[in-house]
C-alpha cells in the first residue's frame, strides 16, 4: 500500500505542478457545458432530456484527453520505465495511477456538476447522481489508464487511446446516460442501468488490473 | 586467471529480435560478483538492448539470464531490488525537485532510513543546495548526477549503466568513478564509448559486434559448471 500511495501522491503533485494538461481538460469541459447551455436554451424550453448526454460526453472527452497527457509525460521522461525497474509490481503502479486519475477526474466532474447546476437550473448534486458519476468515472478511468500505456511511442499512444477507448466505452456510456436520466426523472427507473454501470465499472477495473502487467511487457 | 566469486551476471544464448533482426544474438557471458566490466561496441552493436534485457525492461526472444542467481524470467522484486540502472534518458520527473524525485524512488524501493540515505547522496553529488529546485532547470550534467543518485538510492549490488559519463564534467566523472564504477563490492556492467577511460575503472571488457559477443575478457576466467549462485 505504501508504494500505491507513493504513486498517488507523486501523480497528484505532478498534476498540480504541470497543471496545463488538466487545466486544458477542465477548460474544454467548462466551455462545452457553457456552449450546450446557451444552444439548448435557444432551441428548446426543456433542456432536462439532453442533460445526461451533455454531461457524459463532456466527462468522457475531458477524461480521455487528461489520461493521454499524463502517460505521454511519463513516457517522454522515461519515468514509467523507472517505475517498472523498481521492485513494485505493475499492478501496484496501475492502482496508484488509477486512484490519482480518479481523484483528479472527480474533482473536474464536481466542478462541472456545479457549473451545470447553475447554467441549466437543475439540481444535479444529488447523492444518487454523484454515485452514478463516480461509478462511470471508475469504469472509464480504468480503461483509459490501461490503454494509455499501449503503443511504442507518444504518437501511437495519442492515436490508440481514443480509437480503442471510445468503442469499448459505448456500453458504459449508454448505461451512464440512462442511469443519469433515470436519476433526473427523465427516463423512468434507473436501477437496472445503475446496476449495469456498476458491473461495467467492476469488469473494466478487474480487466485492467489483470491486463496491465501484460500491457507493459516488451 | 580463475575467478571463484559467485556470478552476478550469467547469460546463456540470450537473444532479442526486433522486426526479424537479431539485435542481440546468442550472448553468453559470465560476470563474477564485484567485477567492473566495460561493454563496448560501435553504434547499433546491441549494448543498450543487452542492458535493457538484463534490467528486465525487455523480454528476451530466447535464451536465459540470471542476476545474482535469480532468473530474469521470474522478474522478482528481489531481482529488481538488486539492480541499479542508468540509461540514456535520466528517468527523472522534471516537475519534481531532486529531493522529491529521490524520496519517491526511495519509497518504491522501501529504502530503510531513506532521509539519511538521500541526504548522503545529494551531498556527495553536490546537489544538496539545489535539492528544492525543479529538475527541469538543472543542467544536463546535474541531471546525470541526480540520475546517479536515483540509481544508487537503494544500494544495489549490480549496476547496469548506459554511457554513464554523458554530460558529466571532470568533477562529475570523478564522482561517477568513486560511487559507481570503482565502488567496492559492486558489480558493474557499463556500456561506454570512452575507450580512453576504460583502463581507469574496468577489469574486463565485453565487446559486441552486430549483436554477438566479439571479445570477452571476463567469462573466460570463470569456471563454467556450477558457478551460478
Amino acid at each position: 500500500m505504501n508504494a500505491t500511495f507513493a504513486v498517488v501522491a507523486k501523480d497528484l503533485r505532478l498534476a498540480w505542478r504541470d497543471r496545463a494538461g488538466w487545466l486544458t481538460a477542465g477548460a474544454f469541459a467548462t466551455i462545452s457545458i457553457l456552449i450546450y447551455s446557451f444552444a439548448f436554451d435557444l432551441a428548446t424550453n426543456d433542456v432536462r432530456p439532453l442533460l445526461p448526454g451533455v454531461l457524459w460526453t463532456t466527462f468522457l472527452f475531458a477524461g480521455v484527453f487528461a489520461a493521454g497527457a499524463g502517460f505521454q509525460r511519463e513516457a517522454e521522461e522515461g519515468t514509467f520505465d523507472a517505475m517498472l525497474l523498481s521492485p513494485v509490481s505493475p499492478t501496484v503502479i496501475f492502482l496508484g495511477k488509477l486512484i490519482s486519475s480518479l481523484i483528479a477526474l472527480i474533482a473536474i466532474e464536481f466542478a462541472l456538476l456545479i457549473a451545470a447546476t447553475i447554467l441549466f437550473d437543475e439540481p444535479l448534486l444529488t447523492p444518487e447522481l454523484v454515485a452514478i458519476v463516480m461509478l462511470g468515472t471508475a469504469g472509464y478511468a480504468s480503461l483509459t489508464t490501461l490503454l494509455g500505456t499501449l503503443g511504442s511511442g507518444p504518437r501511437t499512444r495519442a492515436v490508440l487511446l481514443p480509437v480503442m477507448a471510445l468503442p469499448l466505452l459505448v456500453p458504459m456510456l449508454i448505461a451512464a446516460v440512462r442511469a443519469t436520466g433515470g436519476s433526473l426523472g427523465i427516463f423512468g427507473g434507473d436501477a437496472p442501468w445503475t446496476l449495469l454501470l456498476a458491473v461495467f465499472a467492476l469488469w473494466s477495473t478487474l480487466t485492467a488490473i489483470i491486463l496491465f502487467p501484460l500491457a507493459v511487457e516488451r | 586467471m580463475s575467478d571463484a566469486a559467485p556470478l552476478a551476471i550469467d547469460t546463456r544464448a540470450l537473444t532479442r529480435r526486433y522486426a526479424g533482426v537479431d539485435v542481440v544474438r546468442d550472448v553468453t557471458v559470465r560476470v563474477p560478483a564485484g567485477r567492473k566490466v566495460a561493454l563496448t561496441g560501435s553504434n547499433g552493436a546491441g549494448k543498450t538492448t543487452l542492458l535493457s534485457l538484463l534490467s528486465t525492461l525487455v523480454q528476451p526472444t530466447s535464451g536465459e539470464a540470471w542476476i545474482a542467481g535469480r532468473s530474469l524470467g521470474e522478474r522478482s522484486a528481489a531481482l529488481r531490488r538488486s539492480l541499479g540502472v542508468l540509461r540514456h534518458s535520466p528517468m527523472l520527473y522534471e516537475a519534481l525537485s531532486p529531493l522529491e524525485n529521490l524520496e519517491f524512488f526511495a519509497r518504491l524501493y522501501h529504502v530503510p532510513d531513506a532521509a539519511t540515505r538521500i541526504e548522503e547522496l545529494l551531498r556527495l553529488l553536490g546537489l544538496w543546495r539545489r535539492r528544492h529546485e525543479p529538475a527541469s532547470i538543472l543542467s544536463r550534467g546535474t541531471h546525470q548526477r541526480l540520475s546517479i543518485a536515483r540509481a544508487l538510492v537503494h544500494r544495489p549490488a549490480v549496476l547496469l549503466l548506459d554511457e554513464p559519463e554523458t554530460g558529466l564534467d571532470p568533477e562529475g566523472i570523478a564522482l561517477l568513478d568513486e560511487l559507481m564504477l570503482r565502488a567496492p563490492g559492486v558489480t558493474v556492467l557499463a556500456a561506454t564509448h570512452r575507450v580512453d577511460r576504460i583502463e581507469a575503472w574496468a577489469d574486463g571488457v565485453i565487446r559486441l559486434d552486430r549483436g554477438r559477443v566479439a571479445e570477452d575478457t571476463v567469462s573466460a576466467s570463470v569456471p563454467h559448471a556450477g558457478a551460478r549462485a
